[in-house]
């Protein structure tokens, strides 16, 4: 069996390294059948052995062909052994053993199926003398170090250290004693006959020895060359987060998470190192081991389960996940018990109120009568308001007719149990997790509980070990359910914002009012009354994997996972009495129930292997994976269902369009087979080769296949003797480079052929609906995209290993982009299915720097990551070399040579200050304009402002990203704070909030806007009012950088304060450890952007070019302050 | 042990159960290109796809206010009203897609469709026969706007759709007639076609279609007599046409909109489920509406006669400025709410009549802090009319919450054959009592006229002229208008200068207390044609653009 393991690891693969299918299928056979004839296989097996002077391994082999037993030794072992000569007849095995190793020096062990052969000790004297050792343990600033563990080499004789850094020893003759403290180097001291040995520890980095998961294996961080980012467990943990993603969030420079929804439950954008394709831009995101459909799963997975976060970020790292590794990759391993742990009970718990920031604040309905009579002045039109009227709205004062009205300080809360352990064979960890964030609006929508997001996890982790063979089994389950106003959260804000400040929601007997602005909707009443939208989310995510040691060098894991979805969703739409009557979308009574169920599955298989030969080191891995996805949904929509119940009664109708079974039917499938092998010379040297075969169901056959390699380096240049001299000071140089080719297969599937849908509502005759059948068109030609990607870092660590940090470059070109074609005219009549078409270049770097402060009794730590990356357009599709599109006055381009996405249009140049400025300067055809209107720039210097003076007006997607964590830990105390920010952004705002009096829907100014020009305020910020004529077309009509507003910002995200109580007084209540907190977290954002929230953008994670416009009226930032409990038993 | 030991067997099994998962995997909810066409159902639905992509409400309605019948506040209409259009503007890309998206799917339709070898062939030769039309009539649009325009009448790939060139007016109108021609005998007539079928096109569809692109043309006056009489005196053939007797109903009342003599070709809308909701931004707030997005102009208005059959300049028509909505044609009041209009909810479940107070303080609700009623002209509110009319025609009294609609819009009309042969007549100097009596008359006779005066053929007169007029208030806020203006070469007078709303100006002096609510420009030079949309003439090196832009 051992023979047949060896040939098959290295022959059988050798041959067949495109065939992954026929590989996987024979592995699993082979395995299978191993395993069956484990299971028949007794001690009782019997052997025969007839041998004249064999040597050893003669009798080894013998008796291996008898049995079903195996022998592993190491041949250096064996040379000591004498012959045997032996005649046994049908003897139980164990006797037999017995026999043979009876006078051998030698010992053998019987573990499973494998006999392991091992050199017999040397007796131990029993020595009898002893000496008694006392010392003080210090580290290299000469402060005493409490709890330094001091043990007697080779024993189980241990003391630790006093708080004042002493300790006293009893050990034997020529004992040695070993030092040993987290954070610092073990150091040995051999006892030389003196009573007192005193010892300086030095401080470690950590860091370097920590082990990393980078993909169906671990490596030392100190021997990983690529650009791989880390967080742990302690850096989530202390966060109020509720999801990964706020977790995650500024601890790795370049990983960007942006919002477009700050919704409860929203899925906020993730992009490793920028912008790279055009196309799709996610991730690719593995929990355990397993991959997962969409980066959505960092919304469902609790955080506090997560053990440690691993960004896979360049080619070196990210080959192993190939086709999908060109975006990076998010691994992320959670919790798991240890072995010979005894039970550990955690509890925490975080109760709060999310306080909304209202950035918006309306002036005065007097103020605005005025301004909007000034803004029909000037537009030549004539002045609505008369001055009674203003000085009656002057009396009236302030209605509630205002966002303020609309929300509430909700609360928030999460707990978190889990308990932990593990025996000898075995471990454990279990944990159930519940979050409830109320929603910021008010009401439930007419019934049930109030707006809000609850999500619920429960975990178990096992794992057993049954001699080499070791299974573990992770099963988590998650439960969300999200209910949401009926009505448009957009329109809500927006109606709220927009009605001048003297009117109210309310009338005294509590009608919900309408006024002429709103569009004769009141937004209190249908949050209230108007019905509700409900999603509630099901997953259940597996793992089953075993791991069986062949040989101390060579490991076999199997991995069976997936996750399976289900996803319903809930809207039923209420009538709503408004006073005077006024028309409420949501009259029709509907219900829509809708359910989209997807599942995935992910099977592995995969050897490691590591052996180290003298100062050599070499590690490999090879494997085969195999993933499939399906999913599919349907709906139902009837409307003039029961107004309370929402179920259908007399004269409900089924809507036949808003009805249909089989919705989204998809699947798609991937195989691969890959590898990885490391090599290092004395830990100094290294080379690693990654690669993997992936053909994914996606593309047609003969474009499937694709091979993704990788090549890295690195060299640790303080292990050289040259550098002996300053090692002292720089403890740690390391350089790494890697380069290496990634894919990318994120497009819809089965676009490779042309195929017809039917639909519901294509026309009707005679009154009746008759359905149609439309065409997707196809492209036989589509294959991968590849991204080419060169990353050079450097590591490093100063001052006994206080300062450490790192620092990468990364260039990255990514080529037969997938997207639709722009070459196109319309012309042609239809949509295009995807085609290798652009291509992009991602430059960029980010730099990680963490320096620790440790005094005797502060512990002080500063981490700062900083990182930019520049997308630069180098192709679009064939000789179309640029594309725009207009969600509003002002545009977005593609242009080649240009970002990705960039706003489009005319620059200002300042205002007209006089005539005599008008008359000078070049001006739109055909408009009269008039001081205070907005100038524009001629760029191209034709005396007119026209499109040939549009350009490109800024960059949408943040730059200059970067996050700041501050620890100090004194006297049971503890504080953190987290500061995440970007340094530069562009963002562009339109809407009612913007321009003032917007299109007549607007009605009312805002603080934020009142800084216009008039003659006696001419140093204005923004131009004169007008709603209309040739200054409103001049100023908010044409579109230009006066939408533009500067989104830097910084923002204090999380700020917990803590106090541990002294353990010997918790100790007596049996508790381990209680540490309670205060906890904050969106406390302030430094900003120019005042009016809307700087983290919030309009665009995905491809800056999509036909992404509308973003007119804040998103969801509300709010701020959180709680209090926190952490609790051990 | 023995368990887990099982368990990892049994693991092993699923595991190499599930990697034989094979990489071909075919839609389950989408037929592939080899079975498709086989399916009759699928035929079909094909066809009914062509039907889909032939018009829209959007492109129905928001033709009204690129014309001086009315007025779109915002957006590339009013761009293009204004006379501020490039070739960058974003209606003339979306149009021209619109249109080209119709020929690809009845190209594709005729590519195909021989690969069904079930279908019967009369019945097979009546679905070409369509897609025909439906593809002539996307070609129509497209000359009738741009000009010379590629005519696709393959399906094109995308490389070929890279080299297109444009075809020269006159033999894409060729072509349209040629395939209108060859469709008809293929086409059942509208008294042979099954009610189940009502809303598929006909030879009286075809037919008028022709007629009309032959009238737009200019120069075939006498084709489009030979046409237009086919219609009107060979109805045993092409199909029994009258006008129906009510105006209103024809464009609300649900029966009468859908089943009556004088349809030729509306774009079909089934309630509640193939629905357009336009009206929403159309009709009053106090009525249910919500933004006013298109309303109608002074200069519409102006052009309803009198009960007498005089215009209201003319010498004794008896109208008066301050009181203008009365005594008029009796479509103004089925057209246009004015001021003080008694808005009757049509009997639906309220059935109620409501008073729409649009003259600014007129309400009887205003009040010091809210101080215009939410129907009254205020400046540039977005929720009131800025021209202080509202739309009637077309108001959906069974529409459900927003104005969601299943109205047919009519895209021909009878009325539109009468008022053709009586233009095509009149040019060609044939104008007489008969003609008169055939045409105009009836029409105003349905219309409620009952004056001999209106209703007699004139002694005086510009018969253009009463022509041209009859055409606008018979015809307005369907669409037409727009091509009238821009065939008979007066745009450059229609849509230069103000574009007016009703006579609720703040200043009286100007424009005689007028509403100005755009002012608006046309280049003869340029704006006869719209421009080929930038990104295709960028994509397509052998299009060539029009001039001026």
């Amino acid at each position: 069996m051992y023979k047949i393991f060896t040939d098959f690891k290295w022959d059988s693969l050798r041959g067949r390294i495109y065939k992954p299918l026929l590989v996987m299928k024979l592995t699993l056979l082979l395995l299978t059948a191993t395993f069956l004839q484990v299971s028949a296989a007794t001690y009782a097996q019997k052997v025969t052995l007839k041998v004249k002077k064999a040597t050893i391994k003669e009798v080894f082999e013998k008796i291996q062909s008898q049995t079903n037993y195996d022998f592993l030794y190491n041949a250096e072992d064996l040379k000591g052994a004498h012959n045997i000569t032996l005649k046994l007849d049908n003897m139980p095995l164990k006797q037999a053993l017995d026999v043979c190793f009876s006078d051998q020096p030698l010992s053998y062990s019987i573990t499973n199926t494998s006999i392991l052969i091992t050199k017999k000790q040397a007796p131990t004297k029993l020595d009898v003398s002893k000496a008694t050792i006392r010392g003080t343990v210090t580290d290299t600033a000469n402060m005493p170090l409490p709890g330094v563990t001091v043990k007697e080499k080779n024993t189980t004789n241990a003391v630790i250290t006093d708080s004042k850094g002493q300790y006293n020893i009893t050990v034997g003759d020529n004992a040695v004693l070993v030092f040993s403290f987290v954070g610092y180097g073990t150091t040995e001291m051999p006892v030389t006959g003196s009573a007192s040995v005193n010892v300086k520890l030095k401080e470690t980095n950590t860091n370097l020895n920590e082990v990393v998961v980078v993909g169906y294996g671990t490596q030392k961080r100190a021997d990983i060359n690529g650009a791989v980012s880390t967080v742990g467990a302690k850096d989530i943990g202390d966060k109020p987060v509720l999801n990964a993603f706020q977790a995650l969030q500024g601890e790795s420079p370049n990983l960007i998470i942006q919002q477009n929804s700050l919704d409860p439950g929203a899925t906020p954008i993730v992009n490793i190192r920028g912008i790279g394709t055009t196309g799709n831009n996610d991730p690719l995101v593995v929990i355990d081991g397993i991959v997962t459909q969409s980066t959505g799963s960092l919304n469902t997975i609790n955080p506090n389960d997560i053990a440690n976060v691993t960004i896979l970020k360049d080619a070196g790292s990210a080959a192993i996940y190939g086709s999908r590794a060109a975006n990076g990759v998010i691994l992320i391993t959670t919790k798991s018990g240890k072995l010979n742990q005894k039970a550990t009970v955690s509890y925490n718990g975080s109760y709060g109120v999310q306080v909304p920031d209202i950035m918006v604040h309306k002036i005065g309905a007097a103020e605005n009568a005025y301004d909007k009579n000034l803004a029909l002045v000037n537009s030549g039109l004539a002045p609505a308001y008369s001055p009674e009227q203003i000085q009656e709205l002057q009396n009236e004062g302030r209605g509630t007719w205002d966002l303020n009205h609309l929300v509430y300080n909700a609360p928030l809360q999460s707990h978190n149990l889990s308990v932990s352990g593990g025996g000898e064979t075995n471990s454990y960890f279990i944990s159930g997790g519940y979050q409830d964030q109320m929603n910021l609006f008010v009401g439930n929508g007419g019934s049930g509980s109030n707006y809000g997001y609850q999500k619920y996890n429960l975990r178990l982790n096992q794992t057993s070990i049954i001699g080499r063979f070791k299974f573990n089994a992770i099963l988590n389950y998650t439960k969300s359910r999200n209910k949401t106003t009926a009505a448009n959260e957009g329109f809500t804000i927006a109606d709220a914002n927009r009605v001048p400040s003297n009117f109210n929601w309310q009338d005294a007997n509590g009608n919900y009012l309408t006024n002429p602005v709103s569009s004769q909707q009141n937004a209190l009443g249908l949050l209230r009354e108007g019905g509700f939208n409900q999603t509630d989310y099901d997953e259940v995510f597996g793992n089953l994997n075993g791991t069986l040691t062949i040989t101390k060098d060579l490991k076999l894991t199997g991995v069976f996972g997936g996750t399976l979805d289900n996803n319903g969703s809930f809207y039923n739409d209420k009538a709503v009495d408004f006073l005077p009557a006024g028309t409420s979308a949501n009259n029709d009574l509907t219900v829509n129930d809708g359910n989209y169920k997807s599942n995935l599955f992910n099977t592995q298989l995969y050897l490691n292997y590591t052996k180290n030969l003298h100062k050599h080191s070499i590690s490999a891995t090879v494997g085969v994976s195999s993933e499939m996805y399906s999913g599919r949904g349907f709906s139902l929509s009837k409307s003039l269902t029961d107004p309370t119940l929402g179920t259908p009664t007399t004269g409900t109708t089924i809507s036949p369009t808003g009805s249909n079974n089989s919705i989204g039917i998809d699947a798609n499938s991937l195989l691969s087979l890959f590898g990885r092998v490391n090599y290092n010379y004395e830990s100094r040297y290294f080379l690693d080769f990654v690669f993997r075969d992936d053909a994914s169901s996606k593309f047609a056959p003969g474009k499937r296949a694709s091979f993704f390699p990788s090549v890295t380096a690195g060299w640790v240049v303080t292990d050289e003797s040259f550098m002996k001299p300053v090692t002292n000071t720089l403890n740690n140089l390391k350089f790494r480079a890697s380069y290496g080719v990634l894919g990318n297969q994120n497009v819809g599937n089965f676009q490779y052929e042309t195929t017809y849908f039917n639909y519901t509502a294509a026309y009707g005759f005679n009154n009746t609906l008759v359905g149609g059948a439309g065409t997707l068109q196809s492209n036989p030609d589509l294959t991968w995209e590849s991204a080419a990607t060169f990353n050079a870092g450097v590591d490093f660590s100063l001052f006994n290993n206080k300062l450490s940090g790192s620092f990468d470059y990364f260039n990255k070109v990514t080529r037969n982009i997938l997207q639709s074609p722009q070459d196109v005219p319309s012309i042609f009549g239809a949509g295009l299915a995807d085609a290798n078409v652009a291509k992009v270049r991602d430059a960029g770097w980010e730099a990680e720097l963490t320096y620790t402060l440790r005094s005797k009794s502060v512990m002080q730590s500063f981490s700062l990551n900083v990182a930019d990356n520049k997308n630069t357009l180098l192709k679009l599709t064939g000789t179309a070399t640029q594309q725009i599109n207009q969600p509003d006055v002002y545009a977005l381009i593609r242009k080649v040579g240009e970002p990705i996405t960039e706003y489009y249009g005319y620059e200002t140049n300042g205002l007209y200050q006089s005539q005599a400025d008008i008359d000078a300067s070049p001006k739109i055809a055909g408009l009269a304009v008039s001081p205070g209107d907005v100038k524009f720039k001629d760029l191209n210097h034709d005396g007119v402002i026209d499109a040939k003076d549009k350009t490109e007006l800024g960059n949408p997607f943040p730059r200059y990203t970067f996050g700041f964590t501050y620890r100090i830990a004194v006297a049971g105390f503890d504080a953190m704070i987290f500061v995440q920010g970007v340094g530069k952004r562009d963002e562009f705002l339109r809407g009612e909030l913007v321009e003032p009096y917007q299109g007549g829907y607007g009605a009312t100014l805002y603080d934020h806007q009142t800084d216009f020009w008039t003659p006696e305020n001419t140093g204005a910020k923004y131009p004169r009012l007008a709603t209309s004529g040739p200054s409103n077309v001049n100023n908010w009509q044409t579109g230009s950088d006066l939408f533009k507003y500067n989104a830097a910002y910084a923002r204090l995200k999380n700020v917990n304060i803590g106090y541990t109580f002294n353990k010997n007084v918790t100790q007596k209540l049996g508790i381990q450890k209680l540490r309670v907190s205060l906890i904050g977290q969106n406390l302030a954002t430094l900003t120019k952007l005042k009016f809307a929230d700087p983290e919030t953008t309009e665009f995905d994670s491809k800056v999509n070019i036909n992404s509308s416009s973003n007119s804040p009226r998103s969801y509300l930032l709010s701020a959180f302050y709680g209090v926190g409990i952490d609790l051990t038993f | 042990m023995n368990f887990l030991k099982k368990l990892f067997i049994a693991v092993s099994i699923i595991t190499a159960i599930t990697g034989c998962k094979k990489l071909d995997i075919v839609p389950t909810d989408r037929f592939s290109d080899a079975t498709f066409w086989k399916v009759d159902a699928n035929v079909y639905s094909a066809l009914y796809n062509n039907y889909h992509l032939m018009y829209n409400s959007g492109l129905y309605f928001s033709a009204e206010a690129l014309s001086d019948n009315a007025y779109s506040r915002a957006g590339d209409v009013a761009i293009i009203s204004g006379g501020n259009a490039t070739a960058a503007t974003g209606k003339f890309a979306g149009d021209w897609a619109n249109y080209y998206s119709d020929i690809k799917s009845c190209n594709e339709f005729l590519t195909f469709v021989g690969q069904n070898t079930t279908l019967p062939k009369d019945v097979m030769s009546r679905m070409i026969a369509e897609t025909r039309f439906l593809r002539a009539f996307a070609h129509f649009n497209l000359t009738k706007w741009w000009g010379d325009v590629p005519l696709v009448t393959d399906n094109i790939t995308p490389d070929e759709a890279k080299v297109i060139p444009r075809t020269p007016k006159a033999d894409v109108v060729k072509f349209i007639i040629s395939e209108l021609e060859a469709a008809i005998p293929d086409l059942p007539s509208k008294d042979a076609l099954p009610a189940s079928e009502n809303g598929r096109i006909t030879k009286g569809a075809a037919l008028a279609l022709e007629a009309r692109v032959l009238l737009y043309q200019g120069d075939r006056m006498a084709d489009v007599v030979t046409v237009c009489e086919k219609l009107m005196n060979d109805q045993s053939t092409n199909g029994t046409y009258s006008l129906n007797p009510s105006y209103t109903d024809l464009f609300s009342d649900k029966v009468v909109n859908k089943t009556n003599n004088e349809t030729m070709l509306s774009l079909q809308y089934v309630p509640t489920t193939y629905t357009w909701s336009d009206f929403f931004d159309f009709a009053p707030l106090s009525v249910g509406g919500r933004v006013i997005s298109n309303s109608p102009t002074q200069e519409l208005v102006n052009d309803y006669i009198m009960l007498n059959g005089k215009g209201i300049t003319d010498a004794g028509s008896g109208y008066d400025e301050n009181n203008p909505y009365v005594g008029r044609d009796p479509r103004l009041t089925a057209t246009v709410v004015y001021d003080g209009y008694k808005w009757d909810n049509g009997g639906g479940v309220n059935g109620t009549t409501k008073t729409i107070y649009i003259k600014p303080g007129s309400d009887p609700s205003d009040s010091p802090s809210n101080p215009n009623g939410p129907d009254e002209y205020v400046g540039d509110r977005e929720s009131s009319s800025p021209t202080g009319y509202y739309w009637r025609k077309y108001f959906d009294p069974n529409a459900l919450a927003s104005y969601v609609s299943g109205l047919n819009l009519h895209l021909i009309r009878y009325a539109e054959v009468l008022l053709d042969y009586a233009e095509a007549k009149n040019s060609l100097g044939q104008m007489n009592e008969t003609v008169w009596n055939q045409t105009i008359r009836p029409l105003r006779v349905r219309a409620g006229f009952t004056d001999a005066a209106a209703l007699d053929y004139p002694a005086s007169g510009d018969m253009t002229t009463i022509i041209r007029r009859e055409r606008r208030v018979e015809l307005a806020m369907e669409g037409i208008r727009i091509d009238d203006i821009r065939r008979w070469k007066i745009a450059e007078i229609t849509m230069n200068g103000y574009a007016h709303g009703a006579r609720f100006s703040g200043d009286q002096t100007t424009d005689n207390g007028y509403i100005r609510v755009q002012k608006r420009q046309f280049n003869p030079n340029r704006d006869y044609l719209w421009a080929i949309p930038a990104n295709d003439l960028s994509l397509d090196k052998n299009l060539t653009q029009n001039p001026g832009y």
